[in-house]
């Protein structure tokens, strides 16, 4: 109570300073006045009673000071006044301020805006109603590896009706869909859910009303929601649009409703159109994910237990199918943001590092710069501040510059940020994307990243100085050479922390650079110049049988014929274009065996002349192949060594798994980099798109051109319209682009790692070269008398150069460990690379050994043409 | 003087100003520097302005009052007198200090030891 009491005063007292100043000082003066009268009655004369009295009294100033810091809040008032002399200190300074803000302000600027992605993508609450209790519930098969497997319908059906744990269970696929009947066909992409779906993610219809279950029903009319999106797009938002029927996949279906587009399933695209899934009943087709609510007081352990009942359960009925698989529960949050996770974090700690060296670097200079200011603290101590009130003053000075710099790199993110997104592009696709701005979170990111900076690059320097000055106050003359060592050392010690960890980013960016050049080194197995790739949805009347195959030979005739054209070609999966289908067959020559997998594709006759992969033995398909011949198939190269290993494939006889005719193998094809540059081929086999196969409906037709490749795009929609109107046409580029687009990736993470790398070595040299200079500086009345004494200017340089070649190779060899552990774990992320590569990490090491030897030849050199006499006047 | 010793010589100092003010009534700082170095007899023999910082905790505390005066031989000066907090903090402050001395004289003479 007490205690409290004397706080409000204390902390009243801190308003009004003035008056309590005159208060002491009026009180000691009449204690020295009744004192001297005393002493005067005494019979002392007037002066000595007056220092009798003063001396009695213990120093005015002292009391006065210990009186102060009773009356008030001592550390609030000496903040302010640290605060107040600091920003003198620091105006008086503009080049050291600067440096240092400019420095910081790009380390912290930097940080901010990696972690404005991170915030958006992982930390940020999902756009849902109590998104905390959305899941996502996986099959599992430990013995295959598989983590997080789609299910099938039935699958399904069994969780969502023999669970209590959720609210609502729901399953959804996305598949393109073709939205528009004839001319106006266009695939867009599509949700298909059941009629949960909205319920689970507690998603209410700006317009119209959500699927119900009603709608579910073989009877009902097939209904389809729009996103806010695609109302506006495809059908201008008009006001009408409820209750009208459009053609999905040549199906009419009524809108029944519209919903925001805030969120969506499809990293990268925003979802047109929703329509409900057909219900399934086989169990072996596994292409749902399935999403659910968990009941408020049913907790994740409960529900996974749950969960675990039915997974034994379905095991034990469908051994076939289902035996050793589980599931899994995963919280939606986490899966959203799981893919780009590693990623992002990786990306934060490195930047992290940069910043680390960036406030070594401002620690080096704030170590020199108070060397220089040994005077002026040493004058401060002998005037009465104790040691803490020193600290606490240079404390308060880093502090500033931190928040400074701070500040202007908080300014500075947003441009950062932008730049950083339209890197990353295409690249990466990052989920939640357009939520990525700068909130309170990251604000308070960024003011606790500039105080704890403040403390990185303040503590070590105010800690060296304060004792050094110390002594200084007492052997004023001596020049502090005690106090200057222990600064030296000091900053030896975080050259030799620099250097590591700008070797450790070194090296990743350099890991990174080196597989990034490997991989678009790589021959992706065909060639890429002059050639058009246009994405097909074929409708469902264009069945394989007789109309698809008519269609293929119709249409490539037509292209083949158009001027300019050289070639044209159709393929069910075009090399780096995504999706691939794996399917199971026999060799017929050996009945008994387990059955075989590999991607199958389906390829028109042209295909491969048209991306001239090269054909190794036999032929490509011919329009001679067609319904009425016998069927035929080309295999990759890696299918031949695999599946006819030691003799020839071609003349061979395969059976795909439920068909019974026999597929004759008519060619060998090199191997092409089907998923992408970094991925070897994996064991591939084309089916003859003239005869009849598998019923998918994606293809993709490439065209070879004369000239200008995209110049041929309206005759080719001409020819496809002439021959089919109701095909959708989707992506349509250049075959370079698709495999641009597959490298986008690894180039956006090789820029902004090289970013990272160049800046923390330019600052390393920075820092070496500060130190070196600096001792050079300090040393030279030392280079003086030894030039006088004889020694040569060329052992000079040796003797400097060995100092500073000595700190980077500490540096070097602690940086190694690390370079090994952080490289391996980036190189998990990105196919292709290799971490811990002892060729990289060796010449990382020689880069930074040279560039080290480079920051400490210059002041070397300086300090060989020091004039001996000048450096001995120095005194 | 180390922290641990200067508390001590804190609260010694804080209880001998109220005992001080208690006995003699309204006194200046410079007062009572004087009595209290007179009743210790010399052997405190310490800086006159190390009373200043207890007089404005216990002022802080509400123990004392301060207003300014004139002295006995007219000079201008701050009074301190004890309030009736001071007077109770006084009154508990002697008991405990009666106490420990007692207990510390225990320890200290002939007949513990044996």
């Amino acid at each position: 109570m007490r205690t409290l009491r004397s706080w409000v005063l204390r902390l009243a007292g801190l308003f009004s300073p003035g008056r309590r100043e005159d208060e002491i000082r009026q009180e000691l003066e009449s204690h020295l006045q009744l004192h001297i009268d005393d002493n005067v009655r005494a019979g002392m004369s007037p002066a000595e009673a007056r220092r009798e009295a003063l001396l009695r009294l213990g120093g005015i100033e002292s009391v006065k000071e210990t009186q102060r810091d009773r009356s008030g809040v001592p550390l609030l008032q000496h903040l302010a006044r640290d605060v107040r002399y600091a920003f003198r200190v620091l105006r008086r300074n503009p080049t050291f301020t600067a440096i240092t803000v400019v420095t910081l302000a790009l380390g912290i600027g930097a940080n901010t805006s990696i972690f404005t992605l991170v915030n958006a993508v992982l930390l940020r609450p999902l756009p849902y109603s109590d998104p905390a209790r959305l899941v996502m519930i996986w099959g599992t098969d430990p013995r295959t590896g598989g983590r997080e497997m789609s299910v099938s319908y039935p699958d399904f059906e069994a969780w969502r009706d023999g669970t209590h744990s959720f609210e609502h269970v729901a399953a959804f696929t996305s598949r393109s869909v073709t939205l528009g009947g004839a001319e106006l066909a266009e695939l867009v992409p599509a949700v298909q859910t059941t009629s949960g779906f909205f319920r689970v993610l507690g998603m209410n219809a700006l317009a119209g009303r959500l699927f119900a279950d009603s709608d579910e029903t073989s009877e009902a009319q097939p209904v389809a929601v729009l996103s806010d999106a695609a109302w506006k797009r495809q059908f201008g938002g008009r006001g009408d649009i409820i209750g009208t029927t459009i053609t999905i996949n040549q199906r009419p279906h009524v809108v029944i409703g519209i919903v925001p587009s805030e969120f969506h399933f499809i990293p990268t695209e925003v979802e047109q159109v929703y329509t409900l899934l057909p219900r399934e009943t086989n169990r072996e087709h596994g292409y749902l994910r399935v999403i659910a609510r968990r009941r408020p007081n049913a907790t994740m352990a409960a529900a996974q237990a749950e969960l675990d009942v039915i997974a034994t359960r379905t095991a034990a009925a469908f051994p076939r199918t289902h035996a050793g698989t589980g599931i899994a529960l995963v919280s939606l949050e986490a899966a959203v943001g799981a893919p780009v996770r590693d990623g992002l974090l990786i990306l934060l700690a490195l930047v992290g590092a940069v910043l680390l060296i960036g406030c070594t670097n401002v620690a080096n200079l704030l170590l020199a710069r108070n060397a220089s200011r040994q005077h002026e603290l040493g004058l401060r101590i002998s005037l009465g501040a104790g040691r803490a009130r020193i600290l606490q003053q240079l404390l308060t000075e880093s502090l500033l510059l931190a928040l400074a710099g701070g500040a202007a790199g908080l300014v500075m993110a947003p441009i950062l940020t932008d730049a950083l997104l339209a890197m990353l592009g295409s690249g990466v696709p990052l989920p939640r994307i357009e939520g990525v701005n700068i909130d309170r979170t990251v604000v308070l990111f960024t003011f606790g990243v500039s105080l704890a900076a403040g403390l990185v690059f303040g503590v070590v320097p105010a800690a060296v100085a304060a004792p050094s000055a110390l002594q200084a106050s007492a052997r004023d003359a001596s020049r502090t050479i005690a106090g200057t060592r222990a600064g030296q050392r000091t900053r030896a010690t975080l050259v030799v922390v620099e250097t590591a960890i700008a070797l450790v980013l070194l090296a990743a960016g350099a890991m990174l650079t080196r597989s990034f050049l490997e991989l678009r080194a790589t021959a992706p197995g065909f060639v890429t110049g002059d050639v058009l790739a246009v994405g097909l949805r074929l409708p469902v009347s264009l069945a394989p049988g007789a109309q698809r195959e008519t269609f293929f030979e119709e249409l490539r005739r037509r292209i083949e014929t158009l001027p300019g054209v050289r070639s044209a070609g159709f393929i069910s999966s075009l090399p780096m274009a995504g999706g691939r289908d794996t399917l199971q067959f026999r060799l017929k020559d050996q009945p008994g065996a387990k059955p075989l997998s590999a991607n199958f594709n389906i390829a028109s006759p042209g295909y491969f002349k048209t991306l001239e992969i090269p054909i190794i033995a036999g032929r490509e398909f011919s329009n001679a192949d067609g319904a009425s011949t016998n069927p035929v198939i080309v295999v990759n190269e890696t299918a031949a060594r695999r599946f006819w290993p030691g003799r020839a494939a071609l003349g061979t006889e395969i059976a795909v798994s439920e068909s019974t005719s026999t597929l004759k193998v008519i060619g060998v094809t090199g191997d092409v980099r089907q998923s992408d540059l970094g991925t070897a081929a994996r064991p591939e086999i084309f089916l003859c798109a003239l005869q009849p196969g598998p019923g998918w409906s994606t293809f993709a037709l490439v065209v070879k051109a004369r000239g200008e490749p995209m110049s041929l795009l309206p005759d080719v929609r001409a020819s496809l319209r002439a021959v089919q109107r109701d095909v959708a046409i989707s992506r349509v580029g250049m075959m370079e682009d698709v495999v641009a687009g597959r490298l986008a990736q690894p180039r956006a993470y090789t820029i902004l790692l090289g970013a990272f790398a160049a800046l923390a070595l330019i600052l390393a040299a920075v820092g070496l070269y500060g130190v070196i200079s600096y001792s050079v500086t300090q040393r030279t009345r030392e280079m003086g008398i030894r030039l006088a004494l004889g020694s040569s200017p060329a052992a000079l340089v040796r003797s400097i150069l060995k100092t500073g070649t000595a700190l980077t190779a500490a540096g070097i060899v602690i940086g190694l460990a690390g370079a090994y552990a952080v490289t391996q774990s980036i190189a998990k992320l990105l196919p292709g690379a290799r971490g811990g590569d002892p060729l990289t990490l060796a010449g990382v090491a020689v880069l930074m050994l040279s560039v080290g030897s480079l920051a400490s030849y210059l002041p070397a050199r300086r300090a060989a043409r020091v004039d001996p006499l000048a450096a001995l006047r120095v005194e | 003087m180390s922290s641990d010793r200067a508390e001590v010589w804190q609260g010694t100092l804080a209880l001998m100003i109220l005992k001080t003010l208690d006995t003699m009534g309204a006194q200046h700082g410079y007062g009572l520097a004087r009595r209290i170095e007179q009743t210790s007899g010399h052997s405190l023999a310490v800086n006159y302005g190390t009373i200043y910082p207890a007089l404005l905790k216990l002022e802080q505390e509400g123990y004392i009052a301060s207003s300014w005066g004139v002295s006995e031989n007219n000079r201008r000066a701050k009074f301190y007198t004890l309030t009736g907090a001071g007077r109770k903090q006084l009154a508990r402050e002697a008991r405990e200090w009666e106490r420990t001395a007692g207990i510390i004289a225990r320890f200290f003479s002939p007949k513990a030891s044996s």
